[in-house]
């Protein structure tokens, strides 16, 4: 067929493919809502519009018909691509079957990782503690006197009378600061497990150290019941968000060292879209854990046995969350 | 390492090209978002520094939402590309060529933490230089690659003129080179396309201002257009 032939043939068919694909690519939602107003090509036949066009596409090149011929073609085709090929929105009110099921079902999926993470990150933080209990000098080896003389001033019980009166425009301030530190930290814990694990290793052993060290230290001098009745609250969410990042990041570690039976670039993949759905959950945790903290924890009027039953119960939750959440749907694993 | 296209074979068995952009732009389009993000930051700052520790809390959050979430929310939104991406004419696309969703550019992004390491994107760089399309780590990751996406020209269809074929057949890339100059002489002075259409006067038969008639006459008859 002679080129002016079949473009006169086609010619209508693609100014109405054109034609759909600058109203009613853009936005599916746009689309729906003027489903009336439109009487061009049905959108449910741009599918079998758009194979069509490539395969006239392919025989434009085949019969060496003009380059801007083909030119043409081949940018509706992409145009049509892009559009047939996008990812579906994901619908809001998948976020709270995510919460609730998915990301506990994920966190399972990563068992081994999981208890790696706790290991490399618990065992520092007790040894230190009880090593501390043991030889309080210890805890210089780890922290400069500076920094230790900082934590004692910050859960002194001497100053206790003093944070009563502490603002809630201070609240504001600590919500702001912890949202942006830990979940940075959260996330950078996850990402550096690229680094063939050992920047997550490195991490979650020295956070794990520090912390030990802190609470040993703070226990050994005597400041532990306002450092206790601070951190019971927000410990639960936040401690256990930095084990699960810990988690994916060794995963994504072991993708590159020992990718096993797979390409290496695809466990990496692989590794890299659990590890991502993984950070969003961890992005919630870390939300929660930083409200917890900055208007929770901080109420020096609190009780008690409120404040550690409070503390005790999201311990609860937060494990019973992790160890029941999305058993028995469906899809389970 | 030479070749930076990459073809993809679609579905339906047509290729799609790719064609991968190197470190340079990649670069000046994050300056130009770094940029964008500071003046971001400065502006909010201003208007929060008038509300004192509350507000100094609000602006750690907005910080945590521009430096985390500016390239998201803009690559998953705007066809993969940012501020800065779309003024270099950049786009982010998965390998299959097909957009990226918001899961692919979260996670290309929070890899830019290995990315960036040990300082000014020594990884990304070295990754990028060593990968055949110019992939820094986190695209490897998420599955993705930075491509030339140049904006689409408003097309000038070519002068119509009465179409003659060519003394001799004429391969893709002459009859490409052919109509192309057809389709730009609107923008050329007289002398200018004498001084084109002699080049090729072997072709024509003729030179000066019977060349350049010839020549359009050619195009016209590669476009199809038959008198």
């Amino acid at each position: 067929m002679k080129q002016d032939a079949f473009v006169a043939r086609h010619q209508a068919e693609w100014d109405a493919f054109e034609r759909w694909l600058d109203a009613r690519a853009a936005s599916p939602r746009r689309a729906r809502r003027r489903r009336g107003e439109w009487d061009g090509l049905a959108d449910e036949d741009v599918p079998s519009h758009y194979r069509r066009l490539c395969q006239q596409q392919a025989l434009a090149r085949r019969r060496g018909y003009s380059p801007q011929v083909t030119a043409r073609l081949q940018a509706l085709m992409q145009r049509g691509h892009n559009v047939l090929y996008r990812p579906a929105p994901t619908p809001w009110r998948h976020a709270l079957r995510f919460l609730l099921a998915d990301f506990p079902r994920l966190v399972r999926a990563q068992r081994g990782c999981l208890w790696a993470s706790l290991a490399l990150f618990g065992l520092p933080l007790l040894l230190m503690f009880v090593l501390i209990q043991q030889w309080p000098e210890l805890a210089y080896g780890v922290m400069s006197p500076q920094q230790l003389a900082q934590v004692e001033d910050m859960y002194d019980p001497a100053r206790l009378a003093a944070r009563m009166t502490r603002e809630s425009q201070t609240d504001m301030q600590m919500f702001g600061y912890y949202i942006w530190n830990n979940v940075s930290i959260g996330f950078r814990t996850f990402a550096s497990g690229l680094l063939a694990g050992v920047g997550t290793i490195f991490v979650l052993i020295f956070n794990g150290l520090f912390i030990g060290t802190v609470a040993g230290h703070l226990q050994a001098i005597g400041h532990g019941g306002p450092f206790w009745r601070f951190v019971v609250g927000h410990s639960a969410p936040e401690l256990t968000a930095i084990v699960i990042a810990g988690a994916g990041g060794l995963r994504l570690g072991l993708a590159l060292v020992a990718p096993g039976q797979l390409r290496r670039i695809d466990a990496l993949v692989r590794a890299g879209r659990d590890g991502g759905r993984l950070c969003v959950g961890i992005l919630a945790m870390l939300v929660f854990a930083a409200f917890v903290e900055a208007f929770w924890s901080s109420t020096v009027a609190m009780p008690d046995p409120i404040r550690f039953g409070v503390g005790g119960g999201l311990w609860l939750l937060t494990g019973l969350w992790m160890w029941r959440g999305g058993r028995g749907a469906a899809d389970a694993r | 390492m030479l070749d930076t296209v990459r073809e993809v074979h679609t579905p339906e068995g047509v290729a799609l090209r790719l064609p991968a952009a190197g470190p340079v732009p990649r670069a000046l389009a994050w300056l130009i978002d770094l940029a964008i993000r500071a003046a971001l930051l400065m502006a909010i700052s201003i208007v929060l520094g008038l509300l004192g520790r509350f507000g100094s809390g609000l602006y750690l959050i907005a910080l945590f939402l521009v430096f985390w979430g500016y390239p998201v929310v803009f690559e998953a939104l705007y066809s993969g590309q940012t501020p800065g991406k779309r003024a270099l004419s950049l786009r982010v696309v998965s390998v299959d060529g097909a957009p990226i969703g918001w899961m692919a550019s979260f996670i290309r992004n929070l890899m830019r933490t290995v990315d960036m390491l040990p300082f000014g994107y020594g990884a990304g760089l070295v990754a990028s230089l060593a990968d055949p399309w110019s992939r820094r780590l986190g695209d490897m990751v998420a599955g993705t690659l930075v491509i030339h996406a140049p904006r689409e020209r408003t097309h000038v269809d070519a002068p119509a003129f009465a179409p003659c074929a060519p003394a001799v057949p004429l391969q893709a890339h002459e009859q490409v080179a052919v109509v192309a100059f057809a389709e730009r002489a609107h923008a050329l002075t007289g002398e200018r396309q004498q001084e084109l259409a002699d080049i090729v006067a072997p072709l024509t038969g003729a030179r000066g201002e019977a060349g350049v008639r010839r020549l359009l006459g050619v195009a016209n008859w590669l476009l199809g257009r038959r008198a």
